[in-house]
């Protein structure tokens, strides 16, 4: 029963951290069909911002947080008008963007490791003490974890479903050119949901270095995942996104109890293989087809 | 011919290296049912997507009472009243119809008039306020299509552009289709008509325009046309 917990209790937290992770990457596929291969770069900037900020600057924790995510979410706009916007007037502009955000993601990287180096930073975000249940104890940063994660997917939700904003960004990535054709101007929801997805990965980064720690390359693992749970899920679908993070955090958790840390992430890619035999879309992704 | 609304000049625009539209000259006449009738693959499409701005200009002009079109974005295009139904609706599958409604409003931020004009279209569409929170993408052809001429009406247009919109539709609901349109027309809206379907309009129409190779190869009114077999023989093989 106590290990039932402790891997619940893991998995949940693991869970958490990778949906908000991928959220941020599955709106930018599904409205603008563009894999931000900068995401992971952009968790590591964050989580750096968030520690730059509350150890040099001096910020309360929840200040550097915020001040993070908008580093980020500015971080966000600047693809969008470096990259995103003159690759969009070229063709081939799905490739050219994958390879463009592989350059932009490096850059971000070689700049935090010429910025504070390549030894490992504790992240100054965390919280001390654990709460006992049955006879296991939890800690206090994992359930902070999990609140900061709720907060943030609820917030995200609200936006997508009862604003006008929100409304928009849904439509352009059902349809774009129906969107047009509604009064959206795209470039402008592009820009949004660059900037929103840049502030999530600030979020996640400082979630993940606060339970491990902060490393240059720390992104790269976390990215790697939310694109399986993207996959997963159906490219571009939110909802499908978060619901496959939380399950294959809870997954991941049960392999490492299970079968040790190194089988982990071999039994995700199998998971994936196997999910896209079964359904080449994803577990909610859906083939749009127009009946006439 | 009452005072134009929509005017084209030597307009010529297309895809990627092709050229559809190969100067088309053209007048709208407010308040009037405008059809364009012609062929498949001769640029029906292809002129209100010009018109609606997603397909650019390459050449000529575009006007809406005299203020140019061709210059603007397809949102700025829409702000100016100018509304398209395209072609096989694009709804927005994964949103209820009272949320693709909504979304034809978008750039209306009075409530007010929201609330107006969505109550006009559920009287004139009442199958969409019963349906009102099903999701378009599970609608069945004739629902979609009324969908997606309630989303454009939602605008509150002064120029509806439709696409097609008998299109894959069983005769019976053509007909209601049709109805709903006459009945917009008999309102005052100014409607431009791309039909391949040239006898359900040909009674009805203020004028028809025959689209042939990216040009309009004839213009005049529906029992001059019927007047006319070799032409409708000709182009759409009736």
């Amino acid at each position: 029963m106590d290990v039932v917990i402790q891997i619940i209790a893991s998995g949940l937290t693991l869970g958490a951290m990778y949906a908000v992770a991928t959220v941020g990457l599955s709106l930018v596929y599904g409205s603008l069909n563009m894999l931000n291969m900068a995401h992971g770069a952009l968790l590591t900037l964050g989580g750096y911002m968030c520690y730059a900020a509350i150890t040099h600057l001096g910020f309360h924790p929840v200040l550097g947080l915020a001040a993070a995510a908008l580093v980020c979410a500015l971080a966000g706009l600047a693809i969008y008008v470096f990259a995103t916007l003159p690759l969009l007037r070229a063709e081939n502009f799905e490739t050219n963007i994958f390879i463009a955000t592989i350059g932009i993601g490096a850059v971000i990287e070689s700049l935090m490791l010429k910025s504070f180096g390549p030894y490992p930073i504790p992240q100054p975000l965390a919280v001390s003490g654990s709460v006992v249940i049955g006879n296991v104890h939890i800690p206090l940063q994992n359930i902070m974890i999990l609140l900061t994660a709720l907060v943030a997917m609820t917030a995200v939700a609200l936006l997508l479903q009862k604003t006008r904003a929100g409304r928009a960004i849904r439509a352009t990535s059902m349809s774009r050119d129906a969107a047009q054709l509604m009064g959206v101007r795209v470039g402008q929801i592009y820009a949004q949901v660059l900037a929103l997805s840049g502030g999530l990965a600030a979020i996640s980064g400082v979630m993940i270095s606060s339970i491990a720690t902060l490393t240059p390359v720390m992104g790269g693992d976390p990215m790697l995942k939310a694109f399986i749970i993207c996959i997963v899920a159906g490219l571009g679908n939110v909802y499908g996104a978060v619901l496959a993070a939380i399950v294959l955090g809870l997954l991941e958790a049960a392999t490492q109890y299970v079968l040790g840390v190194r089988w982990s992430f071999a039994t995700l890619l199998l998971l994936v293989i196997l999910v896209l035999i079964w359904r080449p879309y994803g577990l909610f992704g859906r083939q749009q087809v127009v009946r006439l | 011919m009452a005072e134009p609304i929509l005017q084209l000049k030597g307009v010529k625009s297309g895809y990627a290296g092709r050229l559809v539209l190969q100067g088309a000259d053209f007048v709208a006449g407010k308040g009037e049912l405008t059809a364009v009738i012609g062929p498949n693959g001769h640029g029906k499409s292809t002129l209100l997507k010009t018109i609606s701005g997603i397909v650019r200009v390459s050449e000529g002009e575009i006007s809406l009472k005299g203020k140019r079109l061709d210059t603007l974005r397809p949102d700025q295009v829409v702000a100016e009243g100018v509304i398209h139904v395209p072609q096989g609706d694009l709804l927005f599958p994964g949103m209820t119809i009272y949320e693709n409604l909504m979304m034809g409003a978008y750039l209306t931020r009075e409530a007010g008039s929201v609330a107006e004009r969505l109550e006009r279209v559920f009287t004139l569409l009442p199958k969409l306020k019963d349906r009102r929170n099903q999701v378009a993408g599970t609608l069945s052809g004739g629902e979609r299509r009324m969908c997606g001429i309630g989303r454009g009406l939602m605008a509150g247009g002064e120029l509806l552009m439709l696409d097609e919109p008998s299109l894959g539709l069983a005769p019976i609901v053509i007909d209601q289709i049709y109805e709903v349109i006459f009945d917009l027309r008999h309102a005052g809206l100014s409607i431009l008509l791309v039909e391949e379907n040239a006898e359900r309009i040909m009674d009805q129409a203020d004028s028809i325009h025959l689209l042939d190779n990216g040009r309009f190869a004839w213009t005049g009114k529906g029992a001059e046309l019927m007047a006319r077999p070799e032409i409708v023989e000709a182009y759409l093989g009736a």
